[in-house]
């Protein structure tokens, strides 16, 4: 046993090197390069931040960024939450079924899906064509290329990671303790709001983080469900590069992305206490 | 009582059902109408189609550019799958296995590339590639889509190492084994399960993947996503349902696989 314990220092290096070297050259270099680019061009100092926070049509950028994260969130978690409860709820074999096809929507190819929600939306699309024939509508409704395409499209991606977080805290709960507030007099509407989503917290917070986090990174489906004219964070960056070349300016925009879902994925972390390695490792 | 079934109220229950029935096919139905509309006859992706056809994949399978970007797809996610597999093995042992400091920052590390946003590692991995001349090989795309499925295939190996109970390779080493023997003979075979979901989800990954891959493409070397994307951008041609059929097909196929390695290990 000592022998063995005395080579896993040895060991653990070997085994970790080409992982470390490899993440090390392909991303850690890339991402610094960014950094340091978007401090020297064109010129060595701040003032592609500078220009990106003064600009008015850089910060409506920063703007529709926030605010679609924050819309689509919102709307995923009112879709999520009945979901959750109701897979909770169901018995075993079709909360399994639920599951099942949250997990296909989600593994699904994000391209086929989005395709399918741009021939959805358009003007003669299938939505369209429904509300005109209920009477809701007289004239097709602009739901492509501008935010309400981008919100529903990414409201319709984000459901499966606010359910499936959420329906693990939910079937964690005990039901006993719901009871138990009702026995004790509390209504079905007390132990809803006191009981049950206090409970629930957990889940939807960190549910709710990642979503927000992965919204503003999302460049797919914005870049086709949306329009020219409010245009987010990840487009605008490659924008920059593709049409203008402008790699200063474009690292700065990535580097405050990265900034900001660094400090997020922090806070996820946070609220997550159980490390996936270290405790109860076994041995 | 807001949590056991039979104690609902009938009000609550039914619109709690009416409400779950309608988010399921919210979710599952814009999958099902894609492939239904890869079938359909009508260029402007009239639904329901005035009738049926397999046109559209006759136009698929004959172009030489779908086919070829098909097989790239390919090539790159096979590639992809046994090099994030072949990093993420040691890495897992040596996390789940190691007594060192700093193991959390190592694991949060490499799930990393999980959390920066894609579009920035596409910038980022494109501007080095791009300083190297790198862009446009096939060496570009399995780097960069190695990147983003390390995480997935880390996680899944780590998941199936931390349940194995590792005095049972030590047994082994102790009745005489050599340790990799008893690694590759008593722990591999328990662990397989994971490794497999590992090179799956990570084959995933890599066939999916559209952003890095439109930075990294060139005119003569592109996946099937990036011919997807780049005709997208022209017009909503049944062409790109039917490639978005198969690719869905795919998926579907290796969840299937993956459902059942996991079954199979259960039953162990």
């Amino acid at each position: 046993m000592l022998m063995i314990s005395s080579r896993k220092k040895w060991n653990n290096v070997t085994l970790l090197f080409p992982i470390i070297l490899f993440l090390f050259l392909f991303f850690l270099m890339p991402l610094a390069s960014l950094l340091l680019r978007s401090l020297t061009e064109p010129t060595f100092g701040l003032q592609n931040y500078a220009q990106l926070l003064a600009t008015s049509t850089y910060v409506q950028v920063l703007y529709n960024t926030f605010l679609v994260g924050t819309l689509v969130t919102v709307i995923s978690l009112l879709i999520g939450f009945p979901l959750a409860w109701c897979i909770t709820l169901m018995p075993k074999g079709w909360g399994r079924f639920l599951i099942s096809v949250i997990l296909l929507s989600m593994w699904t190819s994000l391209l086929a899906r989005t395709y399918s929600w741009l021939v959805l939306l358009q003007s003669s699309g299938i939505v369209n064509k429904t509300l005109m024939a209920l009477g809701i509508i007289d004239q097709p409704l602009e739901m492509v290329h501008n935010l309400t395409g981008v919100i529903i499209g990414m409201s319709y991606i984000m459901v499966p990671f606010i359910v499936l977080p959420l329906q693990a805290c939910m079937a964690a709960i005990d039901p006993m303790v719901l009871q138990a507030a009702s026995i004790c007099g509390a209504s079905a509407k007390t132990v809803f709001f006191r009981v049950f989503l206090p409970l629930c917290k957990p889940g939807l917070f960190s549910g709710a983080l990642m979503v927000f986090v992965m919204s503003l990174g999302y460049y797919v489906t914005p870049a086709l469900l949306g329009g020219v004219s409010d245009m987010m964070l990840p487009e605008f960056i490659v924008q920059q590069i593709q049409n203008f070349l402008n790699w200063g300016m474009a690292s700065a925009s990535a580097v405050l992305l990265i900034m900001i879902t660094l400090v997020l994925f922090y806070l996820y972390l946070k609220v997550q206490t159980d490390s996936p390695v270290s405790s109860n490792t076994g041995a | 009582m807001l949590l056991s079934h039979g104690s609902l109220g009938w009000k609550l229950k039914s619109s709690l059902y009416i409400i779950t029935g309608v988010i399921a096919a919210f979710l599952a139905l814009p999958i099902f109408f894609i492939m239904a509309l890869s079938f359909g006859s009508s260029q402007w992706l009239v639904f329901p189609p005035p009738s049926w056809t397999l046109k559209w994949y006759e136009r698929f399978f004959d172009n030489p550019q779908w086919m070829e970007s098909a097989m790239t797809s390919l090539q790159v996610a096979s590639l992809t799958s046994i090099i994030a597999t072949l990093l993420a093995i040691p890495a897992s042992f040596a996390l789940v296995r190691g007594k060192f400091r700093g193991r959390d920052y190592l694991y949060t590390f490499f799930t990393l590339p999980m959390v920066v946003p894609v579009v920035i590692i596409a910038v980022a991995v494109y501007g080095t590639f791009l300083n190297l001349g790198l862009t446009g090989t096939l060496f570009a795309f399995v780097t960069s889509h190695v990147i983003i499925a390390l995480p997935f295939a880390i996680i899944s190996i780590i998941n199936s190492l931390r349940l194995f109970d590792k005095s049972i390779e030590d047994a082994a080493v102790i009745c005489g084994a050599h340790r990799i023997q008893a690694i590759l003979k008593v722990t591999f075979p328990v662990i397989k399960p994971g490794v497999i979901s590992a090179a799956l989800f990570s084959f995933l990954v890599s066939w999916d993947e559209v952003v890095i891959s439109v930075m990294m493409a060139s005119p003569n070397l592109q996946t099937l996503p990036v011919k997807m994307w780049s005709t997208l951008r022209q017009d909503l041609t049944p062409v790109i349902a039917v490639a978005s059929t198969l690719l869905i097909l795919l998926s579907l196929f290796i969840m299937i696989i993956a459902s059942f390695v996991r079954k199979q290990s259960n039953h162990r």
